[in-house]
């Protein structure tokens, strides 16, 4: 399929942000939610949705200082400072992992397995790790 | 709206496991790197329904030896035939 | 089409890099456009210029440099990313005071906005991490 190099999106676009990674170990969770954060500077369309592992970023009472790091907790309370307030989490990956919806920070929303296939459907890009 | 996934890491990472998750039925799922190891054993390839499409990438596959195992339900491709299908979709989703 | 790239993963560690560069090749061959290359995270490695590999081995680096040369493609390291990892443009050394650079002049240091504006204004973005 070739198509006219001019076709060019609507400026407003819908970007999906999908955290599979526990924080810490790797810098996957910080890499994604800096994305996430240029992305609603930008006033865009965004979903934030926590997956598989990237579930334990949302434990209450993290201490990054303990090992010489700022805690990632924190940063994500910010999301919705930032206009993001579609921030989702899968039930089914905290059920797995044994996680009560207690434990996690306030202001999420469960969704099931086929939400969150809906929302990569409607969006425009995916950005998922 | 359908969506190209790509997967380039052998079945122990789990990365097909959480991709199936979230699939919708008319999506495809190309398997590049480490990933063709899924294509050549029914144990590492689970039941997928139907209208999923699934392919394999050729010059993973020559690496590693793999090309000849492959099962019938993966269509071999080379990168240009990958550029040709993330057009043909509507985005692509790596899992890595 | 317009297609824009981002890349995670540092070279020869994994192979993601190099299937990167093949996709990016492939697509330019086909006639589609490469809006932007985005080196985030380990993948600022991939501008590196201050590198050294045996002679039957592939220099990743200078590949993608060459590409970008030849194509005249915009190629942005993300500047985060970049200062820490000692990914340093010509502005940036001076900036710092840490003498030369360490990145190919192909490639720009800029901030994450300019992975968004990949995304609105690019028909696919593909991510290799």
């Amino acid at each position: 399929m070739t198509e006219n190099a001019n076709t060019a999106k609507p400026i407003k676009s819908r970007i999906t942000f999908i955290s599979r990674s526990a924080p810490y170990g790797n810098n996957r969770a910080n890499l994604c939610l800096d994305m996430a954060l240029a992305c609603a500077v930008f006033e865009q369309d965004v979903n934030y949705v926590f997956l598989d592992d990237g579930i334990y970023q949302l434990l209450k009472g993290q201490d990054g200082a303990a090992i010489q790091n700022k805690t990632l907790g924190n940063a994500l309370e910010t999301l919705a400072l930032y206009g993001i307030e579609n921030v989702y989490v899968d039930q089914q990956s905290l059920k797995a992992r044994g996680i009560d919806a207690a434990e996690l920070l306030p202001s999420m929303q469960l969704i099931e397995n086929d939400a969150v296939s809906k929302l990569i459907e409607n969006s425009d890009t995916v950005f998922n790790l | 709206m359908s969506c190209l996934h790509t997967i380039n890491r052998s079945p122990d990472s789990k990365l097909l496991e959480s991709c199936l998750k979230v699939i919708n039925a008319d999506d495809a799922i190309l398997f590049i790197e480490d990933g063709v190891y899924h294509c050549f054993s029914l144990s590492n390839l689970p039941s997928i329904i139907e209208t999923v499409k699934l392919y394999g990438l050729r010059e993973d596959m020559l690496a590693r030896a793999t090309l000849s195992k492959t099962m019938d339900r993966v269509e071999v491709i080379d990168t240009a035939r990958f550029v040709e299908l993330s057009c043909e979709h509507d985005k692509v989703v790596s899992w890595f | 089409m317009k297609f824009s790239i981002v890349i995670y993963a540092a070279p020869y560690s994994t192979e993601s890099a190099a299937t990167a560069l093949r996709f990016a090749e492939t697509l330019i061959q086909q006639g589609h456009v490469l809006y932007r290359l985005f080196f985030f995270g380990d993948g600022v490695h991939n501008a590196s210029k201050l590198t050294v590999v045996a002679q039957d081995e592939i220099n990743l680096q200078l590949q993608w440099s060459k590409l970008i040369e030849e194509h005249d493609i915009d190629s942005v390291i993300c500047v985060s990313s970049a200062l820490r990892r000692g990914v340093l443009d010509q502005t940036e050394a001076e900036r710092h005071e840490l003498g030369t650079a360490s990145a190919y002049e192909s490639s720009e240091v800029a901030g994450l906005g300019q992975l968004i504006d990949a995304a609105l204004h690019s028909d696919r973005v593909v991510n290799f991490g």
